[in-house]
């Protein structure tokens, strides 16, 4: 009994079960004095959509600018995929397959909507085509209209981005993050600053995409998270705090003390 | 482009194109030449727009690239005989490449300001070896050397009259300026510019933006060179003023008149900065510089997008 015990906990903490898609283990950051993450030990599975919730402060940003290679851990290791990717730059863990969409709006403001996921959806190959037009390339078009499509903005793709709603161009965010065909979509609070109905689009959008992606959200509306997610991820001081269904959540007793009733 | 858009513009760049071939032929020896001079520091300014206006990096390290292609060019046609024009040309490339990737490996790990201070700190110490290394560039004399024949090896040789030499450098400057284009307009252009938009979101779709900027910037240094082999051909001569940072600073001054982001502009810019030099030194003598530095001021307030940037709006109202 001890033995299996032993065993278990051995195949739940130290070692990453094979078919998770994303794994976190013993991911530690600090700032100086300040631990903004502390051993966390996280794992996504294949076709999951997981919400990371937690205050102001819990160390949400900082776990996502770790998986997406924007900080580099002080310790610890991030696997995805079958592989050790602690520590990549961006542009390789984008390649491995991992899109970010950012809390505020991260687009290439004087391009057209098409040229924002044009551009991502060309990073996959093409980039170092020197002497072709890159309109000659008509996949790649292709796929940038298609990602526009998954976001309902293919009727503005010739439309300055700049010149795009607040809600349109969180929505852009989404696109460029789809058109890198990524395994994983970390969606960092997507409908900040949104209205009620545009809200209730992008949570409808989200729900739709995730039928084909692995999807990891923060978000701060507890309706979208409780909606949307499969399981939820609370992170307090660093540290998870809790981990469950959204009723598990809604009836944890500590996060119920830290988060919910604030 | 619309259809109509793209006529206007082919349209305009034949017309050019035509008036530029039959200039030197109605065109006395001084303006000829000025003509040109013109057309080589549009190129040099032309090259220096990929990294300006087309990437949003500053160099101040173009006159390295600039007088490394003078001096690699005359080092190929002092010590081979009789003179070649290929090999003055690759070996001016040649060395304006070597020095373009030597800088690019270290500056382009900086941005902005310090990208700017870096390639000027790299073009001045190319200026210090040049001035002192007496023995091989002639230090502060300078070189000077005779003109190759215009020739491809086995196919014809001519020598170079006032008109062909024009018309070479022409030739040179059009298909520089088509091929510039067109890799402004590739996948590789589009990234270039992504990042000019936003650096981090363009890494974060999965570019290596750091290297990115490495070719950028050895593309940008290969054409500076081909700048300065044109301009030993023209000028016969190498000196090293032409290595000092007053020049870089010459080039980013026509890019900002002209209009950054477009190649024609700085060629614009070049000419128009160029001729009211020509103008304003006959008449103010070494006073001069107060007017340029004036009109230069004003344009930046009145015309920040640069000359060209200002007809475009007004052809389009």
């Amino acid at each position: 009994m001890s033995a299996a015990l032993g065993l278990e906990r051995i195949g739940a903490e130290s070692m990453p079960r094979a078919a998770s898609l994303l794994s976190t283990e013993d991911l530690t950051v600090r700032f100086g004095g300040l631990t903004a993450l502390n051993r966390v030990n996280f794992a996504v599975e294949h076709g999951e959509v997981r919400a990371i919730i937690g205050p102001n402060g819990a160390g949400k940003s900082t776990f996502f600018n770790c998986l997406t290679g924007v900080l580099r851990p002080s310790s610890g290791h991030i696997r995805f995929d079958g592989e050790d990717i602690t520590g990549a730059s961006p542009d390789r863990i984008s390649r491995k397959g991992i899109a970010r969409s950012y809390q505020i709006t991260n687009i290439l403001p004087n391009a057209t909507t098409l040229e924002n996921t044009r551009i991502a959806a060309q990073s996959r190959r093409h980039g170092w085509s020197l002497l072709t037009h890159h309109r000659a390339y008509r996949d790649i078009i292709e796929k940038a209209e298609e990602a526009l499509e998954a976001v309902g903005l293919r009727g503005k793709a010739g439309e300055l981005a700049a010149n795009l709603s607040h809600g349109e161009q969180r929505n852009l965010e989404i696109g460029i993050a789809l058109a890198t065909e990524p395994q994983l979509l970390c969606l960092d609070e997507p409908t900040a600053g949104m209205s009620a109905a545009e809200t209730h689009d992008t949570m409808e959008l989200v729900r739709r995409i995730a039928k084909n992606l692995t999807i990891l959200i923060v978000e701060h509306d507890m309706q979208v998270v409780m909606e949307l997610a499969q399981r939820i991820t609370v992170l307090h001081y660093g540290e998870i705090l809790a981990e469950g269904t959204p009723s598990e959540i809604q009836q944890n007793p500590r996060v119920l003390e830290v988060y919910l009733k604030t | 482009m619309s259809r109509r858009r793209t006529t206007v513009y082919w349209t305009g760049f034949c017309v050019i194109l035509a008036l530029l071939i039959m200039a030197p032929l109605v065109l006395p020896e001084f303006w000829r030449r000025f003509l040109t001079e013109i057309l080589i520091w549009g190129l040099l300014a032309m090259s220096s727009d990929i990294l300006i206006g087309y990437t949003g990096m500053v160099s101040f390290g173009h006159s390295a690239f600039f007088g490394l292609g003078i001096y690699g060019a005359a080092a190929a046609l002092l010590s081979v005989s009789p003179p070649s024009l290929l090999l003055a040309l690759l070996s001016g490339l040649v060395a304006a490449a070597a020095a373009a990737a030597f800088v690019a490996y270290f500056s382009t790990r900086l941005r902005d300001i310090y990208f700017a201070i870096t390639t000027l700190i790299f073009s001045q110490i190319f200026y210090v070896i040049i001035f002192t290394w007496t023995e091989v560039t002639g230090g502060e004399n300078g070189l000077t050397f005779s003109r190759p024949p215009l020739a491809i090896p086995g196919l014809f040789s001519l020598r170079f009259a006032p008109n062909t030499l024009h018309w070479f450098v022409l030739a040179v400057v059009v298909l520089s300026y088509l091929l510039l284009r067109r890799i402004t307009q590739s996948p590789f252009g589009m990234v270039l510019q992504s990042i000019r938009e936003n650096e981090a979101r363009t890494r974060a779709v999965g570019y290596p933006v750091e290297r990115y900027k490495m070719v950028a910037v050895m593309l940008s240094g290969l054409f500076a060179g081909l700048a300065g082999v044109l301009y030993a051909l023209q000028n016969q001569f190498a000196a090293p003023d032409f290595v000092f940072f007053l020049v870089s600073g010459e080039v980013v001054i026509f890019n900002v008149i002209g209009g950054i982001g477009t190649l024609v502009g700085p060629i614009v810019g070049a000419a128009f900065f160029l001729l009211l030099r020509e103008g304003l030194s006959r008449f103010f003598t070494e006073y001069y510089l107060i007017f340029v530095g004036l009109i230069f001021i004003a344009m930046v307030i009145f015309l920040p997008q640069g000359l060209l940037g200002f007809a475009r709006r007004w052809l389009n109202h």
